[in-house]
Order: C-alpha cells, then structure tokens, then sequence
C-alpha cells in the first residue's frame, strides 16, 4: 500500500481556476459583475453564477460587443468593475473602437479623473480546424495599444492568481487563455501541464513577473499561453539529444518583463521565441528588441522566432499544423541557433 | 411642466456663457493661423467645433439634471459641458493645452472630461452612447438615484452604437436619454440624404420613448426634456429626445460651409438674441439687470480665458504619466 | 468504503462521456459535497462530487471514457 497523502491539493483546469477568482472577487465586492454573450455556455466560465449572484451581476446581453463594451467602460468610469467575457479573440476587430480609443485611453484622456476598472476575459488560439476568423490570437495588436495591460496565464495557478490580480487592478485588463489549454469541453483533454495544484485560499500572481518552468543553460525558449507548453515538450525532446533548455513564460506581455529575458539569455546566451500569433510586428520581436536595446552582445548566435509566418489560419489540417507553432518547430529553432541544425 | 423664473434665468446666463466663451475661443483660434492656415498652430491648437446657435439643446436638458446624474458630450461639446457646470476655467485651459486644464492638457477639445460633475465626452461619433448608458446601469446595479444623458448630433444616429446601444437601453429599461442635436447637417451631409427613419421616430423599436422639438427654443426643449427626464427617473426606461438647433457656423472652424444654400444660411436665427428679448418681454428680468448678468458672464469668460493663457504648459516628459491608474 | 459512481442522472443522454480530470491524487483525504472530478460528455462540463469524506482511491484513469452507473473510484472513511 502507498504511503498514505494527506490533503495533497487540488488540480484544477484553467477554466476552474480562474473562475474561482472571479466568484470570490464577486463575493468580496458587490461593484463586480459579469456582462457579456452565452454566459451560461460557451466557455463554462460562468455556468451557475447566476444562481448565486442574480442576474443583476450576470448580465446576458444581445449580439452587441460594441454596445455592451461601450456600456461596460461607462460603469467602469462610474466605479463598478465590469468583467466582460468575449469567447473569441477574434471578435474585438466588431468593437475595436470601445477597447482601444475608449477602456484603453479614458483615464489618461480625462487627466486621471476617471478610472477605467474593467477586466477582459478572452479566448484565443487556434489548432483545432476553425480558420482564420476564430484562431487567432491577436495579442500584440492589443499589446500595442497604450492603456490596456496584456495577461496570459500558462496554467491554472497562475490563472487563478492573475485573475485576482486584474479583478483587484483599476485599470483595463485582458486575460486571455488559449482554449486549447484553457480545459475547455469541447477542444478534448486539456494539456496536462497546464492543470496544477491550486489552492483554496485566495492569492494573487503579479503582473511582469516571467517564470522559469524549467532553468537550463543552454537555449532560452520563451513562451507564453500555449507555447510555453510547447517549449516544454520541446525542452524534454532536446534533454534526449543533450541541450538544456530553459523555458521562460513572460505570464504578462504589458507589462512584460524584459529583465527576466535578459538574465536568462545572457546565461545561455541562444534565444528561441515562440508565439501563436502573426510574426510580423509581433510579441515575439518585441522580445528581440529587449535584448537588442540592452545588449546584443549577450547573444552568442542570431535568435530565432517561431510564429505563424503571417498567414491566414488556413482550415485543412495540413495546412493549419504548418502554420501553428508546436514542439518540433521550437527543436528546429533551438538545435538551429545553436548551430547544430 | 414650464420652467420658472430662476429657471429660465439660468438657461440664459448659461448660453450666454458658452456662447462668450466660443466667441473667445473663436478669436483666439485664428492667432498663428494666418495667412496660412495650419490647424496645429496657434495658443489654441487642433480641431475646434463651436456650438454658436445649439446653445439651447444644452441648456433645455441639462437645466432638469442633477448630482446624481451623469452627462456625456460629443466632439461639440462647449455648450453642453458648460451646462453642466464644468469648471471653466479649467476647461479652458484644457482648450489651451496647459498644465492647469480639466485633464491636464491631455484631452483637449473634443476630449472634455469632469469627474466633479460627471461629465465626460466621446471624440468618436456615437461611441460615447454606451459609456452613457453604462452610467445608467452603474446606477440601476447600485439602486442609485440618477440617470445618464448623452448628446449627439443628427449624423450619429445611423452608426451601428446608436443601435446596439438603444436596443440594450430598451431592453434593460436603463434610465438613459439620448439626446439628438438635428442641427441639420453632418459635417455636410444633411438627414434626408443619410437618414431613412429619423431617430426619434424609431423610439417604438427600441421600447424606449420619444419626440422631436422644433423651434430651437429653451423653453419648448425644457418642456421635452421635462418629459424625457421624468420617464427615466420614474423607471420607465429610455428616451431619444431629437432637438432642432442650428449650427450658425461651419462644422469646425475653417470649414467654410459652401455646401450649404446662402438662403439657408441667411435664414437662420440666433436663439440667444431672441431669448433675451423674450426675457424682457415677459418681464422675467428688467433690461438693467440683463446687462448686470451680460457683465458678469463677461467677466467670467475673460478670466477664464486668461487662467488659460496664462497658466504653464505641462513638462513634455509629462505624456508619460497616467497611462494607468 | 464508498463506491465513487458515475451518477444516473448527471447527464441526460445515453452517450458515453470521458472522465477529464481528477481534482485530488490518489490517496488524497476529501470531503464529502466537494468537487473531485470533472466529466465531460460532448462539450459540457459536468462536475462530480465526492459522495463520502475520507481516502479517495482512483479506480480510473483520466482520459478514460466511461458510462453512467460506473465506479470510477471508492473513498475509504477516516
């Protein structure tokens, strides 16, 4: 018989996770409520909440991001902290306006008068054969926007504990989870790794604090969402061929932390970046460009990013696996920067 | 419902503030944009879009609002942050760009925001419908008194905000009233070129109520208003109030207006001339004590233009801050 | 020892769902009325209570595909 465990924690998905967030945010401050479409349903991340927060905090609305994120930011200004779920990335391009030139710039517009309270919680990423208007990922283009701070959690710990942190922010702040480790129904099993152990209590996880998952000296493969996941498979593949490679998810891209990228990268001294979302302008050259304005010359061999090659989620599955980053592709990187391609 | 005496007083020292100020302002715009004319120039930089003539929408509503209520304005928005009290001298020194102006210079214009009243403004038409109405639901989801108003103009009501917005306003019955400022022109495009159903029209299909008031005239938009205020505040739900007013001058300073028929132009009347002469009339105020209430909103403006001048431009390293809260 | 069973009126359908994780590990001590497993039959996500507090011993891995009325694990009371 195993030696007995006593209280060992509780894995949870994602999805879990952060809505344990969010129901003791809500129990703790009567100003939360939820808005946003299918809040009993697509994603699960609000199923039953009504049942014990009314409908008054659950708000279902109509097909109308512009006008519900509209009427979100306005009770953000009027101190409420509205948490608004869009299933899809993809989605914002209906009420771009509302995120960027409203939530995004009000308080600096309004000289700080008006603070903008507001959390996003946004699906992203493809993989799973739903084309180019329901894959994408589209974070850089909401990190280039001043104003709006960029969270994404690479497993349920952090989800949880990030989550906190955005409910507890003044400002407007994205969460954005890629669905296929989001532990979602219906895109199958979630990736293990990102299940973890998460407490009862309540916690918070910091913005711009990156995390070491796994410390080697190397190749440096940074990775966040999804491709940390990636990078991981892709750290045990290299292990078997004698690279240690160490995994470094940024958790936030704005704030990002480029002190953490710079530490790592000058230790091994080869960096990998790995990114689901278009490659041109992208998260992964502004990860470059950190190292690039500090010191260059702690690269000891060109970097490589690994990113959709700027094209349009194609559908087939062929095609759409030639797009996506994944393990081996982040192999290819590694074994390529380090000269034994 | 007609407005009192003290009422009445008060909508005209309130236009007649707006309209000193913009003909300051007017003034002023024009130093470093001679002979040629560049918009970046200048003390007072950027677009600038008057409320000459539309002085009365502003005042006819905002005269039944309170405390409790917030107010959104558009990138006209003079007359109507000025209706709502906003701080004018800090409202001018926004217009200036200084240190010292409601946002500190970052907002300019179009970008009107005072927390002391509950006054913000929406540089993107129609976009400021739904942070209105979130106002509302703020204050339905807090079982606060108040209710939310947003000013827009003709062109506003066919943009896909307006209707998401007045939909969700019906649906949710939000004590919200959006207000249509038909000044008869969309930059110079005018409703029945643009326009199938006119919006207060469509008030059935949004379950909210509604009505157009022709005439330009403080005490017809008081009544309305009176009406479109007490169905939000009796919880009846929302409101689209379409006010006829005229727009004396182009759409912004320096659009000359040539789409518009001479005629047109020549037949248009200034509300605040006539409101005067009906004040003296009706013997609400004696011509003496008109010309007191002239002096000292003259007065006012004068030194509010000059706290504007006259106070510092914000440090340039100054655009890094409040980004975030 | 408790049976851990799949209940009969979880879903409503006769399709088959698969067990996507457990909450606690094997060995782990749970309480009665709290979440422990979850359950996925096509793309909703049903939750499964421990029937019992006490040592739970897994029975069935995740990833399982599994049918109402199943025992899936026992807990062992303290």
């Amino acid at each position: 018989m195993a030696a007995p465990v006593v209280d060992s924690g509780r894995s949870l998905t994602m999805a879990r996770a952060g809505r344990e967030a969010v129901i003791a945010a809500m129990r703790a401050n009567p100003d939360i409520f939820v808005i946003g479409e299918d809040l009993g349903g697509v994603f699960g991340t609000t199923v039953g909440m009504a049942d014990e927060f009314g409908s008054q905090r659950i708000v279902d609305t109509p097909i109308s991001e512009t006008g519900f994120i509209g009427i979100a930011t306005g009770a953000a200004m009027a101190g409420m902290h509205p948490i608004i779920e869009i299933a899809f990335v993809d989605f914002i391009g209906v009420c771009y306006n509302q995120i960027v030139n409203f939530a995004a710039k009000t308080h600096y517009m309004s000289g700080g008068q008006f603070k903008v309270p507001m959390t996003m919680m946004i699906g992203y990423g493809g993989g799973y054969c739903d084309a180019a208007q329901h894959s994408q990922t589209l974070i850089a283009t909401l990190a280039h926007m001043p104003g709006i701070k960029v969270i994404t959690p690479a497993d349920a710990y952090d989800a949880k504990g990030l989550m906190a942190s955005c409910l507890a922010d003044d400002n407007l702040c994205v969460w954005m989870v890629h669905k296929a480790i989001w532990g979602l129904g219906w895109l199958g099993l979630p990736i293990k790794t990102a299940l973890a152990t998460v407490p009862e209590e309540d916690y918070k996880v910091p913005f711009g604090k990156a995390r070491i998952w796994r410390e080697g000296k190397d190749v440096t493969l940074v990775g966040y969402g999804i491709t940390v996941h990636h990078s991981l498979a892709a750290a045990d593949k290299l292990a078997a061929e004698g690279i240690s490679a160490e995994v470094l998810d940024l958790r936030t891209i704005v704030p990002m932390d480029r002190d953490a990228v710079f530490k790592s990268v000058s230790k091994t001294g080869h960096l990998v970046v790995a990114d689901e979302d278009y490659m041109n302008c992208g998260v992964t050259a502004e990860v470059l460009a950190s190292i690039a304005e500090r010191d260059p010359r702690v690269l000891q061999a060109p970097a490589v990013r690994v990113a959709n090659p700027d094209v349009p989620i194609p559908f087939s599955r062929p095609m759409e696996n030639f797009a996506l980053p994944d393990a081996d592709k982040i192999v290819a990187a590694a074994k390529k920067t380090l000269g034994k391609a | 419902m007609k407005p009192t005496a003290k009422q009445r007083i008060w909508m005209y020292e309130r236009m007649l503030t707006s309209r000193k100020l913009d003909e300051a302002v007017f003034e002023a715009y024009w130093e470093g944009k001679k002979p040629i004319f560049h918009m970046g120039k200048g003390p007072l930089p950027g677009e600038m879009h008057q409320s000459f003539g539309q002085e009365p929408a502003a005042v006819g509503v905002c005269v039944h609002l309170g405390a409790d209520d917030a107010v959104g304005g558009n990138h006209r928005p003079h007359h109507t942050a000025i209706a709502r009290g906003v701080n004018l001298k800090r409202m001018a020194a926004e217009l200036f760009g200084k240190k010292t102006g409601l946002s500190g210079g970052r907002g300019g214009h179009m970008h009107l925001y005072d927390k002391n009243v509950s006054f913000f403004c929406s540089g993107i038409i129609a976009e400021g419908m739904g942070p209105g109405a979130g106002f509302a639901l703020a204050k339905r989801m807090r079982k606060q008194p108040g209710i939310a108003v947003s000013f827009n103009g003709d062109g506003a009501v066919n943009q896909g905000a307006f209707h998401e917005v007045m939909n969700m306003v019906g649906l949710w019955k939000l004590p919200f009233i959006a207000v249509i400022e038909d000044n008869a022109y969309a930059v110079s495009c005018r409703p029945s070129e643009s326009t199938a159903v006119r919006a207060w029209k469509r008030a059935e299909a949004y379950a909210c109520g509604g009505e157009y008031v022709a005439g330009n005239d403080p005490d017809l938009i008081f009544e309305a208003a009176g009406r479109a205020v007490e169905h939000a505040r009796s919880g009846k739900g929302g409101y689209i109030l379409e006010i006829q007013t005229e727009r004396l001058h182009g759409h912004f300073i320096g659009d000359s207006a040539g789409y518009r028929p001479k005629e047109e132009v020549a037949a248009q009347k200034d509300p605040i001339p006539l409101y005067r002469q009906r004040l003296l009339d009706e013997k609400v105020l004696p011509a003496a004590e008109l010309d007191a209430l002239e002096a000292r909103v003259k007065q006012e403006v004068d030194a509010a233009m000059k706290f504007g001048r006259d106070s510092d431009y914000p440090a340039p390293q100054e655009a890094l801050e409040k980004v975030f809260a | 020892m408790t049976d851990v069973v799949v209940p009969q009126d979880l879903w409503d359908t006769e399709d088959e769902g698969v067990l996507l994780t457990w909450v606690y590990s094997d060995g782990a001590v749970v309480q009665q009325g709290k979440l422990i497993a979850e359950i996925m039959v096509e793309k909703a996500q049903l939750e499964l209570e421990a029937p019992a507090s006490g040592r739970l011993r897994i029975l069935v891995q995740p990833d399982a595909v599994i049918k109402k009325g199943q025992v899936l694990a026992k807990i062992e009371s303290a």
